[in-house]
């Protein structure tokens, strides 16, 4: 990269390192903090001159650094005659505008904060004009918007200031997203996001069917940041910004962005009828109607405003007429409407900051008490209103000059015509500006007595006047400047040569009739002004503000009406996607052709699938009595698993019904507390409803399994069955693949356990915490308990069955590996005869008589499951590799000692524990419902103790 | 042996049960613990995307069994990033929930906590279908833990719904895997990428279902139309800090999809390649659209930011749904970009909601950080909207120039372009009640309005967040390498089944 | 592997329509169940699906009788598939720890909320309007 590429990164990245200095400096007082921040503006703006004499040479400074390739997004910047020309105003006027905020800010505003925002704002429009990168200008592009929204809104405490913050970045933010569509398509079209590449393939854009597109959506962002009609609304409500940011964003530069673009990309999307027809009428229109609402306007900085919007579509129309010599007159009219519009902006802010006013109707003769301020806002008004002698006379006439000579639609004179209507309305509210401010009685109403403010605050305007009136008397100095922005925008080679006078030409008539029909129009704006208030007009703000209450409203109704915390709507939903897109993907294919044989129907079978058939019906048209439910739930498991034992599931059996005993007994537990039926609310319809769309899965499931079942197809199982004793040390293949094979699924299933226990036991706590502890302790249960609730029989019964049980357990546990059975059955008897324990003598004494407590349980099992696998790594084995020898104990049948069963002791220790913390968390839930404690001797009352036991 | 690949599994397995049963009653030891074990996880975590940088498949066969039989870890460049993501994440979050004490006001958050990482770690880590499922379930029933900690009735409630939401979802995956087993046999990923092109492209109904399934299950953990609705209430009333977790939870989703969908099912799959993107291309749109509406439609500001990961699954997810490798480059952008976006906001709303009366969305007397929080807000929402300068911004120019095909332009750039045009705008709004506004209220002398000022500690986690998004964005081309990386790994099908089979595969 | 094909009998009904329209049953009934607006239907609603998802699950190793994958030496040596019997079981445990947490879950919400409706209606405070959007 060349030095002056690295000078041009420089000058990019100058205004964002100096955003940071302002924040430190304003300790060091408000003077030091403002030097500060001119610094780094001034510093960047000696840089640029240090490369303007090359530009100006017509050289052009490059400068690249890689982002985002992949994109084809990178850092590049690029210095011609357009991109000097705006960095040299926004970095000068930044520095004005630097001086007059220090003196235009009261003492109780956040300096510190302003300037950091200005800074920000100034790199980002700065990155808008030296992009090579369209792209990277779509970034800086944004952040214009988002610094202008901080900045607008910086007096956050006024509601006027967040609703033109907010409407500002929605307009302009809207615009941004159109223009970043427009961007890639113009870069898909193009193939590259480079500007300098696109600007070479201007007639490629053009003859793409992507040109329109791309045109529209880059013109809605450019229209809506230049506030073109009829996107112009929110300029004259960012008003509400300090008039230091009025002038700097909302005149000079900011709104300057979209015209900017639009001359950018002059060389590769204009010269269509598109384009004229698009943006010169766009332009037309808005010069105009700027210019008639701004002569009405009252409010100084709003009339500001509108002219602002009035000009910027004239010069928006000039560059849509697409012709040479009017991006000659566009680019001098820019730095033109900088000078005196920025003057102007300062002038009104100083009128408001001595008055205390901004109401034109409360002002007039301030030229006594203010005879400095009124100087200067004279001259830059005049120059506004396009007096000779003055620099708006002369790109004025240019612009007149090509109005007069452009057709439109076949019409000659219609565009001529509104042009001088434009330039006479414009000529109008200039001259109301002095007249009605400065001339006329001095008055005695003004909410504060104004004099000339210091030396600090009229230097900045004084020295843009002092430019409106050099330029005005010798336009050939800006000839070099202007040739070289109007290169750089045409592409073409132009030699203009800018003078005061034309001869007589019809721009001139033109120009004169505008004069004095402006001076005519104002010696009537009294009676004017009555008919223009009578009128009906509407507001733009209220419409706006209604627009967004009703998308607002209409979002917040949509939300909300479907996400209404239905979850029982959620469900149907889910269900009927997922059977629809089923079916859809099923369709789609067809099924290979049954291979199977299909298997006889015993009659035990037959007799089970009645039962379950029968129950699950019930179940559904019973659930209401919820004890009868849960029987029925009982019966449809144990019908299962008699299923699961007659097709050759053992094991599944096995499971299936000590957890099903285990399932009920707590869900039991817990219906005893909560309501014994459900209330019969659900309305026909939806029983319908749900009863169709229940169908449906059913029969998808159904058909789904039915398919499958009549075809063969080879699994990977065979390996597990000729691997099982070999490899795993075990004959019951299932328990195999359980501990051995697909150990790592049984290991998170345990966790899965683990984390039940701890979730329930926490849950609990936070409950017993909390309010529902108070309602426990209030429960009356809504149906007669037995008087005995520890019947003698029960107890003896379980006491003698407790040993057996667990021995049982013992012995499921070691004959897992081979005969069905293993470590989580075994767990799940033990917990059973436990819970046996506890229906039969109460918590406290089975408490009393267990000695693990159950976190440690769970947590021990995992731990160990955990190490078990773990340890293979001790013989560089992967995670949970197994080893086994063989032992015999009488009178058990040989088994073998695994590694897979020290894992498998882990899930049984596990599960036990988690059976058992879910329990104990029921039993002190109960306790709190007050649940005593028969006082037969056999009982203990399960006082303090309990707890700390389980606790400990 | 490489045991390095299971650490992130294991670690958190071990830690977890030595915290919730040991040190269950010593908050501070068991702090110390997590955070321990959170830093050694992401140390592991990195060292993983170190090894994975070679470009290799790393295949770890568990119980010493081959693939397909046993189950395998398989560590390429994908699930490397994604295990780090995760340890990233849990990191920031872990120092925020223990500097508000969140922690602390229930049992066994640190215990879950280790948990949920250890689950969510071992899903994007296996290669083995079922076991896919198992991990599914043990980082859900974590995360129910989670949603409840601490409890209340709207949070009991909620949680409620959520846990039936994904009990349904899991069953789902349990007829899927059904089917899935009944028409190839197998249950390794790698394996099923062997076996499902060998079906015949008119015999393969069973397998597009199992397919189409499984797109359904993993698109309810990612919050995809129309199995989204479970998302805003639950995040909304998550502690704020779980909020922030769920942010890696709502992209395992996402990462199955990405995973199964093209290793197993295509693309290059005859028989399943279109399955993918039949529900996820539309349903992707449509949930920008919802994640838009809700965002400028909400009341209340966890709701606005639930509503916002929904658009931003949108987005993600319509990336995903072109199976291309620009796009799945672009769609692991965004998602690595949106994971901390979410991340920021849901720690940054909980520093500020803690600190107003609830999160309704009106105006009240300001916070003492008020300049501060309105800052950081300003960044999260940036983020969030993808404005510049943030990583936002770059994720969604990615996805929407992946995304260039005339057919899908209309569609996807319309939503994704006005969906982000409607969240600005409801942040806009939301930020200028919560943070200008309230600088309208004048503090009342009984000094209600004084609250407690955040530490620097609680404070810091959230600046993380939103420095990260910053790195993210300066060093776009550094991470997009990676990515661009991970992507052609990931569509490189043969290599991935040759690796974890053991077996050369040509083509 | 290739599972054994047993002589057909008694085609007219067959032991894989039964598990079928079992599993389609128990489906229908659950999905009915969790549609219901109260917490407990739903809880056996899911149960029944769980339920109905075991025995699919199951049946995807197709169907088999006296084929216990138990190696014995006295066996013809084929066995039903055992694969699906290990997930089936995995899938068993995992729903009881899902169920129990559920249980407790709608308990708490229950005590909490002192009515056990599944869905939620949005409280008072929520329909307060929020900021006026002018403002």
């Amino acid at each position: 990269m060349s030095h002056e590429g690295h000078l041009l990164l420089l000058i990019a990245l100058m205004p964002f390192v100096g955003a940071l200095v302002p924040g430190l400096m304003i300790r060091a007082g408000r003077t030091t903090c403002a030097i500060a921040t001119a610094t780094p503006t001034a510093l960047a703006l000696t840089m640029l001159l240090v490369l303007a004499p090359g530009v100006m040479q017509g050289e052009m400074v490059q400068a690249e650094l890689d982002w985002l390739p992949q994109l084809g997004l990178s850092a590049s910047f690029f210095l011609d005659g357009l991109g000097l020309l705006f960095a040299g105003m926004i970095l000068g006027v930044g520095l004005l505008i630097t001086l007059y905020a220090r003196f235009y800010l009261s003492n109780d505003d956040p300096m510190g904060q302003f300037y950091t925002y200005l800074l920000l704002f100034q790199g980002a429009m700065l990155g808008i004009v030296l992009s090579d990168n369209i792209l990277l200008l779509l970034v800086f592009w944004e952040l214009t918007s988002l610094s202008s929204f901080l900045l607008i809104g910086y007096w956050k405490h006024l509601p006027e200031g967040r609703q033109g913050a907010r409407m500002a970045l929605t307009v302009t933010g809207a615009g941004g997203l159109a223009m970043i569509g427009g961007m890639l398509i113009l870069g898909n079209i193009v193939g590259s996001y480079n500007l300098t590449d696109i600007l070479q393939a201007g007639d490629l854009i053009r003859a793409s069917d992507w040109y329109m597109p791309a045109l529209i959506l880059i013109l809605l962002g450019a229209f809506t940041k230049s506030a073109q009609f009829p996107f112009h609304f929110w300029l004259p409500h960012a008003m509400a910004a300090p008039t230091p940011v009025s002038a700097y964003l909302h005149s000079a530069t900011m709104v300057k962005a979209g015209v900017f673009l639009m001359a950018r990309m002059w060389p590769a999307l204009a010269g269509t009828d598109a384009w004229f027809y698009i943006v010169a009428t766009t332009g037309l229109v808005t010069m105009v109607v700027g210019a008639a609402i701004a002569l009405f306007k009252d409010d100084l900085k709003a009339l500001l405003a509108f002219s602002t919007v009035s000009h910027l579509g004239l010069l928006t129309m000039l560059l849509g007429f697409g012709t040479e010599a009017a991006a000659v007159a566009a680019i001098f009219h820019i730095i033109n409407h900088l000078t005196f519009k920025a003057a102007l902006f300062m002038t009104a802010g100083i009128v408001d900051h001595e008055t205390h006013t901004r109401d034109i109707k409360r002002l007039g003769g301030l030229r006594h008490l203010m005879p400095i301020t009124f100087l200067i806002g004279t001259v830059a008004a005049l120059s506004m209103a396009g007096i000779p002698l003055l620099n708006g006379f002369v790109s004025k006439e240019m612009m007149l000059e090509e109005a007069s000579h452009t057709d439109w639609l076949g019409s000659h004179n219609l565009v001529p015509i509104f042009a001088t209507l434009g330039a006479l309305l414009s000529a109008a509210y200039s001259f109301r500006f002095i007249v009605h401010v400065f001339l006329g009685p001095v008055r005695d109403d003004y909410p504060h007595t104004p004099h000339d403010p210091p030396f600090g605050m009229w230097a900045a305007p004084a020295l843009l006047v002092v430019m409106v009136i050099v330029i005005g008397l010798a336009p050939f100095l800006a000839d070099a400047i202007v040739t070289v922005a109007a290169n750089a925008v045409t592409g073409a080679d132009l030699h203009p040569h800018l003078k005061i006078w034309h001869g007589v030409t019809p721009a001139l008539w033109m120009s004169v009739i505008a004069t004095i029909g402006g001076a005519v129009l104002l010696s009537v704006h009294a009676p004017l002004d009555r008919i223009w208030i009578a009128l009906p007009r509407p507001d733009a703000k209220v419409i706006f503000d209604h627009l967004i209450a009703a998308v607002v409203a209409a979002c917040r109704w949509i939300t909300e009406t479907t996400h209404n915390g239905a979850i029982s709507r959620y469900l149907a939903i889910f269900t009927v996607a997922s059977v629809f897109l089923a079916w859809i993907a099923y369709s789609s294919s067809g099924l290979s052709a049954p291979t199977r044989d299909l298997l006889p129907v015993p009659v035990v079978i037959a007799v089970g699938w009645l039962m379950l058939v029968v129950a699950t019906v019930s179940v559904v048209f019973m659930h209401h009595h919820r004890f009868r439910a849960l029987v029925l739930i009982g019966v449809i498991g144990l019908s299962i698993s008699a299923v699961f034992a007659y097709l050759s599931a053992p094991d599944l059996a096995l499971t299936q019904i000590s957890v099903e005993t285990v399932t009920i007994m707590l869900l039991l537990l817990a219906l005893h507390f909560m309501p014994q039926v459900t209330p019969k609310e659900s309305p026909a319809w939806l029983k319908l409803r749900d009863g169709v769309i229940a169908g449906a899965a059913g029969l998808g499931v159904g058909g789904l399994s039915y398919a499958f079942m009549m075809r063969d197809i080879d699994t990977i199982s065979q390996f597990h069955i000729d691997n099982s004793y070999e490899g795993g040390g075990g004959t019951n293949v299932v328990n195999v693949i359980l501990v051995d094979f697909r150990g790592y699924d049984t290991y998170g299933e345990i966790i899965v356990l683990g984390i039940a226990g701890l979730v329930i036991f926490a849950l609990m706590r936070a409950l017993l915490d909390g309010p529902a502890a108070r309602r426990l302790r209030q429960t009356v249960y809504d149906y007669d308990r037995s008087s005995d609730r520890h019947p003698l029989m029960m107890v003896v019964v379980t006491r003698v069955v407790m040993p057996i049980a667990i021995l049982v357990g013992v012995y499921i546990f070691l004959r897992g590996h081979n005969q069905p059975g293993g470590g989580f059955v075994a767990g799940l008897v033990v917990a059973i005869a436990l819970l046996m324990q506890y229906m039969a003598s109460g918590f406290a004494w089975t408490q009393q008589r267990q000695r693990i407590e159950y976190h440690t349980m769970i947590g021990l099992g995992v731990v160990i499951a955990g190490l078990t696998g773990a340890g293979s790594w001790l013989f560089a084995r992967p995670f949970l590799t197994s080893d086994y020898t063989y032992i015999h104990i009488p009178p058990i049948e040989e088994f073998e000692l695994a590694t897979a069963m020290l894992f498998d002791l882990g899930v049984f220790m596990t599960v036990l524990g988690a059976v058992m913390l879910m329990l104990f968390s029921l039993s002190r839930i109960a306790r709190f419902a007050g649940e005593t404690v028969n006082v037969e001797p056999m009982d203990y009352d399960p006082g303090e103790h309990a707890e700390d036991v389980a606790e400990r | 042996m490489m045991h390095w690949i299971i650490l992130p599994v294991v670690l958190p397995a071990m830690l977890a049960p030595i915290i919730g049963f040991v040190m269950r009653y010593d908050i501070t030891l068991a702090r110390v613990a997590s955070l321990a074990g959170t830093a050694v996880l992401l140390a592991v975590a990195i060292g993983l995307l170190v090894l994975a940088a070679d470009g290799e498949t790393h295949v770890y066969r568990l119980g010493n069994w081959p693939a397909p039989f046993g189950i395998v870890l398989v560590l390429d460049r994908l699930s490397a990033l994604m295990v780090l993501l995760t340890a990233i994440l849990a990191l920031i979050v872990l120092l925020h929930a223990i500097a508000t004490e969140w922690d602390d006001r229930g049992l066994h958050f640190h215990a879950l906590f280790q948990f949920q990482l250890m689950g969510i770690c071992g899903a994007f880590l296996t290669g083995d279908i079922f076991n896919l499922f198992v991990f599914f379930e043990v980082l859900l029933i974590a995360s129910y833990g989670l949603m409840i900690h601490s409890g209340g009735r709207e949070r009991l409630q909620a949680g409620l719904q959520y846990v039936v939401m994904n009990l349904a979802g899991s069953t789902l995956f349990l007829f899927a895997l059904g089917t899935l087993y009944a028409s190839t046999g197998t249950l390794n990923i790698a394996d099923l990428a062997l076996r499902i092109p060998e079906i015949p492209q008119e015999e393969a109904s069973l397998v597009r279902v199992a397919s189409m399934l499984l797109i359904i299950v993993f698109a309810v953990k990612a919050a995809l139309f129309p199995v989204q609705f479970w998302l805003p209430g639950t995040y909304a009333n998550a502690p704020a800090p779980v909020a922030a977790l769920f942010a890696i939870m709502t992209k395992v989703g996402a990462y199955a999809i990405i995973r199964v969908h093209t290793v197993s099912f295509g693309p290059g799959v005859g028989s399943t390649e279109d399955v993918g993107a039949i529900l996820l291309y539309p349903a992707a749109i449509i949930t920008i659209a919802i994640g838009a509406l809700g965002v400028l439609g909400a009341r209340r500001l966890m709701p606005l930011i639930a509503f916002s990961v929904v658009g931003s699954m949108g987005t993600l997810l319509v990336a995903v749904s072109a199976f291309s490798p620009l796009a799945t480059t672009a769609a692991l952008y965004y998602l690595v970009h949106s994971t901390f976006a979410t991340a920021c906001l849901f720690l940054l709303a909980d520093l500020v909601v803690t600190r107003r009366s609830g999160d309704l969305l009106k105006a009240q007397p300001p916070t003492v950080q008020n300049g501060l929080f309105a800052a950081l807000f300003f960044a999260a929402a940036i983020a969030m909207a993808g404005m510049p300068p943030l990583s936002g911004f770059l994720g969604k120019l990615l996805v929407l120039d992946a995304l260039r095909d005339p057919g899908v332009i209309p569609w996807v750039w319309t939503a994704i372009l006005v969906g982000s045009l409607f969240t600005i705008v409801g942040f806009a709004r939301a930020g200028s009640t919560l943070f200008w506004k309230s600088t309208a209220l004048d503090i009342p002398e009984d000094g209600v309005a004084v609250t407690r000022q955040a530490s620097a500690a609680e404070i810091a986690p959230t600046v993380a967040t939103i420095a990260i998004l910053a790195l993210l964005a300066v060093f776009a081309g550094t991470v997009a390498n990676y990515l661009e990386a991970t992507t052609l790994q990931l569509f490189d099908r043969a290599g991935y089944i040759s690796a974890v089979l053991g077996l050369p595969v040509e083509g | 592997m290739t599972l054994a094909n047993t002589p057909k009998t008694w085609r007219s009904a067959e032991m894989e329509l039964i598990i079928a329209s079992a599993i389609a049953v128990l489906t229908a009934g659950g999905v009915y169940l969790i549609l219901r607006l109260r917490t407990f239907p739903v809880i056996l609603g899911l149960a029944l699906l769980s339920y109905a998802v075991n025995v699919f699950l199951f049946s995807s190793g197709r169907l088999a009788i006296d084929m216990s994958p138990t190696l014995s030496k006295y066996g013809d040596g084929t066995y039903s598939d055992p694969l699906p019997q290990a997930l089936v079981l995995t899938a068993i445990v995992i729903s009881f720890g899902m169920t129990a947490v559920l249980v407790m879950l709608a308990l708490g919400a229950f005590l909490e909320a002192e009515e056990d409706r599944i869905d939620i209606v949005a409280d008072e405070d929520a329909e307060a309007p929020a900021e006026d959007p002018r403002s």
